[in-house]
C-alpha cells in the first residue's frame, strides 16, 4: 500500500520535475533537489550487469530529482582515484564508488570524507567506518543455488565446478561451495575448470566439452556466474546430455531467461539480485546520509531464487516480466525512508 | 649427417611433437582418444582457426591485422541485431556480416596503402573503433530475444533456425551427429586459402610482395591492390568466424574479441614452424590452431587450471618461433 503511494507520488514528481516543485515532502537538502549533485565513480562498466546497475542509479537519481554525474574509469584503478578527486573538486554532495581496488580507493575515499562529502561504496571495501558498504550478497547467491541443488539432487551427487580464483565475487561465492562440500561429504567434485577469456561463454563451452567427455559421471554443474552457466549449457547441448545434467548458477539477464526456458534446458536454477535494484539502493543509501540518516555500515540487497519451472509457469520472457511477476526482484525494501521517492515502474 | 638431422628436425619436429602429445594425452586423460573427443578439438579450434587463416593472408603480404577479433565480435553483434531487432532472415544476416567484414578490410587496406598509415596502427585504430561501434546501437547491452528496446517495445525477433544450424548442426560420419558445421566451414576455408596462396598466380604474387615489395612492384605487380585484397580476405574470414560464434552462442554477446585475436595470431605464428616453412602458410596455420586446441583440450581433461594453460600456450609459441627464426636460419646458412 505504502509502495503504491510512492509510485503515485513519483509519477507526479516526474511530471512536475521540470517545474521544480516536486520536493515539498522531502527533508533538506532534498527540498531543493536540483541543487544536490552526486557522482558515480565506476571501475567496471562493460556488460549487462553494469549497464543495468547504471540504469538503476539513474532512475533513482531522477526520482529524487538530483543531478547525477557519471565517471567511468574503465578498469583503470589509478584513474578511478583521480576521478574521486575530480568529483571533490566539482563540489558534489555525495559520491558512490562502484567497484575498484581497496588499495587504490582507500585514500581517495578518505579525502572525499575529509572534504565533507558523503560516500557509499558498492562491492569494494574502502576500509572506512564513515562509508557504508552496499553489497549484493555473493555468499548468499552461491548458497541459495546450492541449497536448491541439494533439494533437487539429494546430498550425494557428482559435481563439476566452474571457478576462476582471484575474482572477488567469485571468491565469495566459492565460500558457499566449500561450505556445502564440507557439510555434504558425499558430494564428489569431479572437475574444476573455468576461464575468463572472452567471449567467456564460448571459451567455457570448449572447456566444459572436454570436462564432460573426461568425466561422464557428472550430473550437477555449479556455475556461479551466468556467462559460465551459458558456456556449460552450450557444451551440454552439444554433447546431447541435456537430460543427464543440471546447471545451477547465479545472476540473470534477458538472454539468460531465454536460455533457461529453451525446451529441455539443463539450466534449471539461478539466484540473482537485480542489478538495477542494487543501483537504486546505492543512491537511496547515499540520499539517507545526505538527509542526516544512517543507513548502517552494511546495506545488503537480498538475492532471489529463480527456477526454470517458475519462469515457464509464469511465461516470463524478459527482465521486465520477471520484475512484474516477482516483486521482490523489482524492489528491495532496504535503505528506505517515508519521504523517499521511488522510480516509476 | 648433422645437417640432415637438423633438416629433419626443422621439417618434421612440430608434427612429431603433435603426435607425441596426442599419444600422451590418450594414455593420461580418460576419454581423450575417441572420435567425439577429436571432433571436440576441431570444433574448439574452428573459430580461432578461421580467424588465423585471415591473419595468415595479411602476414603473407608482410602486413598485420589487429582488428580481426573486433571484426568477429562485431559480426556477432551485427547478426544478432539484424535477426533479433530488425527481424531479418538468416541469409540477410549472413550477407550483412560478410559485407561488413569486407568493408572493414577495404578501409583497413586503404588506410594502409593510400594514407600510408603503418599496418599495426591502422588496424589497432580499427579495432578500438569497432569495439565501440558494436555497442552503440544497443547502448552496451547484449542482444537477446525479449530484450526491452528503448521505446518501451520488446524485441520480438529471434535467431532463425537456419542461422543456428550454421553453428550447431552436426553431420553423421560413421557415428550419428558427429561432425559439426563449423568444422566443415573451417576445413573449406583452410583449403580455399591454402590453394589460393600456394597454387595461384595471385597467391604467389602476394608472397613476392611480402618478401620484397619494391621488387614486386618493379616487375609490375599491382602491390597496393593485392595488399587491400589481403585485408579484405582477413576481414571476411573474421566475419565468418563471428557468424559461427553467434550461431553457437545464440545471442549477441558484447565482447572485445581480444582473446580471439591473440589465439589466432598465435596459431598463425606457430604455423611458420610446421614443415620448416619459415613463412606464413595456410596448412601450417591450420596445424598450429589444431596444436593449441589439442593441448588445451588434453590439459582441461586432466584438470589443469586455466593459468597453466596460458603458460603452456606461451611456451609453445616461443618454441615455434625458435624453430622458425633460429633453426631455419642456420639451415639456410648465414646471409639468408
Amino acid at each position: 500500500m505504502l509502495r503504491r503511494h510512492f509510485i503515485a507520488f513519483t509519477a507526479a514528481a516526474v511530471t512536475a520535475l521540470s517545474a521544480g516543485t516536486a520536493s515539498a515532502d522531502m527533508p533538506a537538502p532534498f527540498d531543493n533537489p536540483e541543487e544536490v549533485s552526486i557522482a558515480l565513480v565506476r571501475y567496471l562498466s562493460t556488460g549487462d550487469f553494469f549497464q543495468a546497475y547504471l540504469s538503476g542509479v539513474e532512475s533513482q537519481a531522477a526520482a529524487l530529482g538530483v543531478d547525477l554525474r557519471v565517471f567511468d574509469s574503465r578498469q583503470d584503478a589509478a584513474l578511478q582515484a583521480d576521478m574521486v578527486d575530480q568529483a571533490i573538486a566539482l563540489n558534489v554532495d555525495g559520491i558512490i564508488i562502484q567497484h575498484g581496488l581497496t588499495e587504490s580507493m582507500k585514500e581517495a575515499a578518505q579525502r572525499a570524507v575529509d572534504a565533507g562529502i558523503k560516500v557509499v561504496a558498492f562491492d569494494v571495501n574502502v576500509e572506512n567506518e564513515a562509508i557504508p558498504q552496499i553489497e549484493q550478497s555473493d555468499y548468499l547467491l552461491g548458497r541459495m543455488a546450492l541449497d536448491q541443488a541439494l533439494a533437487d539432487n539429494g546430498n550425494a551427487f557428482t559435481a563439476g565446478y566452474v571457478y576462476v580464483p582471484g575474482i572477488a565475487p567469485l571468491d565469495r561465492r566459492d565460500v558457499a561451495w566449500k561450505e556445502v562440500q564440507a557439510e555434504n561429504p558425499d558430494i564428489t567434485e569431479a572437475a574444476v575448470f573455468g576461464t575468463l577469456d572472452n567471449p567467456i561463454a564460448n571459451s567455457v563451452a570448449n572447456q566444459a566439452r572436454a570436462v564432460l567427455q573426461a568425466n561422464p559421471t557428472i550430473n550437477v554443474v555449479f556455475a556461479p556466474y551466468d556467462e559460465f552457466a551459458k558456456g556449460v549449457k552450450i557444451a551440454v547441448d552439444e554433447a546431447g546430455l541435456t537430460d543427464d545434467i543440471d546447471i545451477y548458477s547465479a545472476d540473470i539477464s534477458t538472454a539468460d531467461i531465454s536460455a533457461m526456458r529453451e525446451p529441455g534446458s539443463a539450466w534449471v536454477t539461478t539466484v540473482a539480485t537485480n542489478p538495477a535494484v542494487v543501483g537504486e539502493v546505492s543512491v537511496r543509501a547515499l540520499a539517507l546520509m545526505l538527509a542526516g540518516d544512517n543507513p548502517g555500515a552494511s546495506v545488503v540487497v537480498p538475492p532471489t531464487l529463480i527456477t526454470q519451472d517458475f519462469l515457464n509457469e509464469q511465461d516470463i520472457k524478459n527482465m521486465d516480466d520477471l520484475g512484474a511477476k516477482m516483486p521482490q526482484f523489482q524492489h528491495a525494501d532496504v535503505a528506505m525512508a517515508d519521504w523517499m521517492p521511488l522510480p516509476a515502474r | 649427417m648433422n645437417a640432415r638431422v637438423l633438416d629433419f628436425a626443422i621439417k618434421y619436429g612440430f608434427l612429431i611433437l603433435l603426435a607425441i602429445m596426442v599419444i600422451y594425452f590418450s594414455l593420461a586423460a580418460p576419454g581423450f582418444s575417441s572420435p567425439r573427443s577429436a571432433v571436440f578439438v576441431l570444433q574448439s579450434v574452428a573459430i580461432t582457426g578461421i580467424l588465423a587463416l585471415g591473419v595468415t593472408a595479411t602476414l603473407v603480404v608482410d602486413g598485420f591485422d589487429l582488428s580481426i577479433g573486433a571484426v568477429a565480435t562485431s559480426a556477432l553483434m551485427l547478426s544478432a541485431y539484424s535477426m533479433v531487432i530488425l527481424e531479418h532472415s538468416a541469409v540477410v544476416a549472413v550477407i550483412l556480416c560478410l559485407a561488413m567484414g569486407a568493408i572493414v578490410g577495404l578501409i583497413n587496406g586503404l588506410l594502409i596503402v593510400k594514407f600510408r598509415v603503418p599496418d599495426l596502427l591502422a588496424t589497432l585504430g580499427m579495432m578500438f573503433l569497432l569495439i565501440g561501434l558494436q555497442r552503440i546501437p544497443t547502448q552496451g547491452n547484449s542482444i537477446a530475444t525479449g530484450m526491452a528496446l528503448g521505446n518501451g517495445d520488446v524485441a520480438e525477433g529471434a535467431f532463425s533456425p537456419a542461422f543456428l544450424w550454421l553453428g550447431r548442426h552436426r553431420f553423421d560420419l560413421f557415428i550419428e551427429r558427429l561432425v559439426p558445421m563449423p568444422v566443415i566451414i573451417f576445413l573449406i576455408v583452410a583449403i580455399m586459402i591454402w590453394l589460393f596462396l600456394g597454387y595461384t598466380r595471385h597467391g604467389r604474387l602476394m608472397y613476392a610482395i611480402g618478401s620484397n615489395e619494391r621488387a614486386a612492384g618493379l616487375v609490375g605487380a599491382p602491390v597496393n591492390r593485392y595488399k587491400v585484397v589481403a585485408y579484405m580476405i582477413s576481414g571476411v574470414t573474421a566475419a565468418i568466424g563471428g557468424i559461427l560464434l553467434a550461431a553457437r552462442l545464440g545471442r549477441g554477446d558484447i565482447a572485445s574479441g581480444n582473446n580471439l585475436l591473440l589465439d589466432s595470431v598465435a596459431a598463425a605464428l606457430i604455423g611458420f614452424a610446421v614443415l620448416g616453412a619459415a613463412r606464413p602458410n595456410a596448412f601450417g596455420t591450420a596445424i598450429g590452431a589444431l596444436f593449441v586446441g589439442i593441448l588445451l583440450q588434453g590439459m582441461t581433461m586432466m584438470n589443469a587450471p586455466y593459468y597453466t594453460q596460458d603458460f603452456v600456450k606461451g611456451a609453445v609459441l616461443v618454441a615455434a618461433l625458435v624453430f622458425t627464426f633460429y633453426l631455419s636460419s642456420r639451415r639456410s646458412g648465414p646471409g639468408h
